[in-house]
């Protein structure tokens, strides 16, 4: 037992130094990679088409490099930078003048909320079409709905975002063409409020939630067809058991497994998706503030921004971890005695 | 299972509805009549004049608008152009009186004295005196704003600005500065009795940051949603606003966007321009052509670009309207040689054409002895519609048998080669080109500076340097002009680079809303124009 415990914990240890060390790799990269990158911060000389940019001549560049500290030796912006990090500042913006942490955290929120709801609707919609078609294997249900979600997930979402606006903003009047919100308005209450929201957020969240369906609904599909094909599912049915357990106890449950790393896996993509969602209905959210992050060169919001971004991919990591073993019993240890079961 | 996904997301996205709706706007003010906003009672309340008239334009968040805290790129300079003045402003024609009312020069332009308007306030009440001039000066020494003057900037420049009385300023120069107008209309005057604590201008974000003499206030700022809005101030020194609501929105596309009422302004392609034509309460203004592409030669990097020649024979075989078609869907007006651009106010129109003419390219690179040679370079370019003139470049000079390798970066990186000198040939695009012609002096005079941003490698010619001098110190206007004319003269004869083409777009209005819309003279843009939301 005592054995047993001694490598649990060992294991543990081990676990939260690799998580550690990844985090240590994370923030030094995103403190090397934006300053490795060709292009001075503080040098704009042209444009996009018509675009206008106040130029800094050689000593104006200079002056900024003292005043943001850029002309200080690597190493010692590097420790400073941790040192402030482990204070929780993440820096000053160059470009945006402003704390980097109140940019992220003014902006985070929207994107979470079209990136959770867009993940949350294409995981019930590709289950639900995915185990529609699963049991209509083919049939012409199948052929139909299969043909019609391949063709969807491959169409870019911006263009998607595009007919969206154009058919059911600009065509039919239904849903705003931009923005998150009535701007100026006066809401008689936070239902109103929050009614207006959901109206701006629809074409948005639908964008995303119809270029991330045919993903789920293709491995739903094939990974309860496979599931379908299984021993026990024929010793479900010789037991009697109702067809709606069968499905959804005994079918879905184990075909959901693979969908956990999915999800995981799909949230880097998802907030790409995102980025583009934003550009298309000028929806505040990080991914339009990253693009420009980087054009500009404002090191210090890029780094805020890849830091907020790697940390949220190392926790729907790990929440993917915990989901798997809650969902396979096979991942979890086996059953030693109840108090190793308790620690689990 | 199913069940229990739908649960947790509706309660994560409720959760986060819920923190959105309480995310508040930087700065509240007193709302003028809501139902002023619904495009079609636009209209109606026109007609009924006590109405206020709300204006709504593309937004976008281009900083907190004051001096330090907008961006450097884009429209923020505009946005802090409603609320600030400054001493002197543009209209159609040229400088104009503004702030600064009149004025006495002496000592052969090394002294002016500026008489001020005497009853300007600013937005909280306080009235504005020359105090807040000497004042402004002195601060932007310390702290230089987003867009800084050099001039005013240096000690040994600008030697003292006092206040004479309350409504009276001087300004002792070292030197006699022709730029002097076009420097005073780049400084926002800032109260004194607000921005004298305030030690780190770049993180005032303050409700009275945004306090000015301007037209307009800032009543309503928000970064992450890129609105702005602005209300007429009552007490202006000035012309009347003829706006009394301007306000700023996010816009997924301003040709929908304008057709459904949501904006009342906007830049439209050119293929779009039909659906507004026909429509009575639309009009369509061509923008003058201030922002353009040139083609920069590296002449310290290739030494053979060093020969006139050769560089007129690129002049002859890139076919700058073929470009224009091409590339800029005929919304653009070609360069000249000369420079300066066709619609500066001091362009000469009687300089060589360099017509499209491949024989006398041929020629030329004959006489310049490299006939026949393998004549290969690489074309530095950005992305997007620079690719394209690249490519329509390389194809036009492959007629005379120069061999062009399109090298496309990004934006910034290609800056940053330009800032080194590190190319052969450069494709680049920025504005500006309306501005006072001593920019031809900082483009191909001055040898290395160590940044060649603006600078021509390797370039020397007696005469732009004589007369690019003498540009720099004549303040005489029709002195200036004139040899403005002749130094485009020795220019277009000299290729050392060439003004590719200078786009035009166009800016339709919905004319029932608002009909005040004006360019002035040196810039492209309506809407950063104050003069455009003022009656006069």
């Amino acid at each position: 037992m005592d054995i047993l415990r001694g490598k649990k914990r060992s294991s543990s240890i081990f676990r939260v130094v690799e998580y550690f060390l990844t985090f240590l790799v994370i923030i030094s990269l995103n403190f090397a990679l934006p300053r490795m990158m060709p292009g001075e911060p503080f040098l704009h000389y042209s444009g996009e088409v018509d675009e206008l940019v106040a130029f800094y001549s050689k000593e104006q560049i200079q002056y900024y490099h003292e005043y943001y500290g850029l002309d200080r030796p690597l190493h010692e912006q590097y420790f400073s930078y941790l040192k402030d990090l482990a204070e929780g500042d993440l820096g000053f913006s160059y470009y945006y003048k402003e704390n980097v942490r109140t940019i992220i955290l003014r902006r985070l929120p929207w994107t979470m909320f079209l990136v959770i709801s867009a993940m949350g609707l294409s995981i019930i919609a590709g289950i639900i079409l995915g185990s529609y078609s699963a049991w209509h294997r083919g049939k012409w249900q199948d052929s139909v709905l299969y043909t019609a979600l391949v063709v969807f997930s491959e169409i870019p979402a911006f263009l998607v975002g595009l007919a969206l606006l154009i058919w059911l903003g600009a065509g039919l009047g239904l849903f705003p063409l931009a923005g998150a919100a009535t701007h100026f308005a006066n809401y008689d209450s936070i239902w109103d409020k929050i009614a207006d929201m959901l109206h701006h957020a629809a074409l948005p969240v639908l964008t995303l939630t119809l270029s991330r369906t045919g993903g789920i609904y293709l491995l739903v599909r094939n990974s309860l067809g496979t599931v379908l094909a299984k021993d026990y599912m024929l010793t479900a049915r010789a037991k009697g058991l109702k067809e709606l357990r069968i499905r959804y106890v005994y079918a879905l449950r184990n075909a959901l497994m693979p969908l956990c790393t999915r999800i995981a896996i799909q949230l880097g993509a998802l907030i790409g998706g995102a980025i583009l969602a934003e550009n298309v209905f000028s929806y505040p959210g990080i991914g339009v503030l990253m693009r420009s992050a980087v054009v500009v060169r404002d090191y210090p919001l890029i780094q805020g921004i890849f830091l907020v971004l790697a940390v949220g991919v190392m926790v729907a990591n790990m929440l993917a971890d915990l989901a798997y073993k809650y969902i396979d019993p096979r991942t979890r240890p086996a059953v030693i005695g109840s108090r190793e079961m308790e620690e689990f | 299972m199913l069940k229990k996904i739908a649960v947790v997301t509706a309660a994560v996205v409720l959760m986060f509805v819920f923190a959105l709706s309480g995310c508040g706007t930087a700065i509240e003010g007193d709302r003028v009549d809501e139902t002023a906003r619904s495009g079609g009672k636009q209209q109606e309340q026109q007609e009924k004049s006590a109405e206020p008239v709300v204006l709504r334009l593309e937004g976008g968040d281009w900083g907190f608008p004051q001096p330090y805290t907008r961006y450097s790129r884009g429209p923020g300079n505009a946005r802090v152009n409603y609320i600030f003045d400054k001493l002197i402003e543009k209209d159609e024609k040229g400088f104009i009186p503004w702030l600064a009312q009149s004025w006495e020069i002496s000592e052969e332009g090394k002294k002016y004295i500026f008489n001020l308007v005497e009853n300007a306030k600013w937005h909280d009440g306080e009235p504005f005196t020359a105090e807040d001039v000497v004042f402004t000066f002195s601060y932007l020494k310390k702290y230089p704003p987003v867009s800084p003057v050099e001039a005013f900037m240096d000690d040994t420049f600008l030697l003292e600005v006092k206040a004479l009385s309350n409504y009276q300023v001087e300004f002792n120069f070292a030197a006699a500065d022709p730029n002097l107008f076009e420097n005073l209309s780049s400084v926002y005057i800032l109260p004194q009795h607000i921005w004298s604590e305030v030690d780190r201008p770049d993180e005032f974000t303050a409700e009275e940051a945004v306090i000015g003499t301007g037209s307009y206030t800032l009543t309503d700022y928000n970064k992450e949603h890129g609105t702005y809005r602005y209300e007429a101030f009552r007490d202006f020194w000035g012309l009347e606003p003829a706006v009394d609501v301007l306000e700023f929105i996010p816009v997924s596309d301003p040709v929908l966007a304008l057709e459904k009422g949501d904006i009342h302004c906007a830049s439209i392609p050119v293929d779009a321009l039909s659906r507004f034509e026909n429509d009575p309460k639309y009009t369509i203004i061509q923008r003058p052509g201030f922002w353009g592409y040139r083609l920069r030669f590296n002449m310290e990097k290739v030494p053979v670009f060093k020969v006139k020649e050769v560089r007129q024979a690129f002049a002859y075989a890139i076919d700058r309207q073929d470009l224009v078609d091409k590339t800029a869907r005929g919304a653009a007006v070609a360069g000249s040689l000369g420079v300066l651009p066709p619609d500066h106010r001091w362009f000469n129109p009687n300089l060589p054409k360099y017509e499209r003419d491949i024989e006398r390219a041929k020629i030329l690179l004959k006489e310049a002895g490299l006939e026949g040679q393998n004549l290969q370079f690489e074309l530095l370019v950005g992305e997007d519609t620079e690719v394209r003139i690249g490519e329509v470049i390389k194809e036009h000079l492959s007629d005379i048998g120069i061999e062009i390798k399109v090298v496309s970066t990004e934006m910034k990186t290609r800056d940053s080669r330009i800032a080194e000198g590190n190319y052969q040939l450069v494709l680049v695009g920025h504005g500006g080109w309306a501005r006072d012609p001593n920019y031809l002096g900082e483009r191909f005079t001055g040898g290395d500076r160590g940044d060649w941003s603006d600078g021509t490698p390797g370039y020397f010619n007696v005469q732009v340097e004589e007369l690019a001098g003498r540009l720099r110190s004549e303040i005489d206007e029709a002195v200036r002009k004139e040899i403005t004319m002749e130094l485009q003269q020795v220019l277009a004869e000299d290729v050392p680079e060439i003004s590719l083409y200078l786009t035009t777009g166009y800016d339709v209005f919905r004319n029932d809303i608002h009909d005040g819309w004006m360019h002035v003279f040196d810039h492209h843009m309506m809407e950063h124009n104050i003069l455009s939301f003022l009656i006069r």
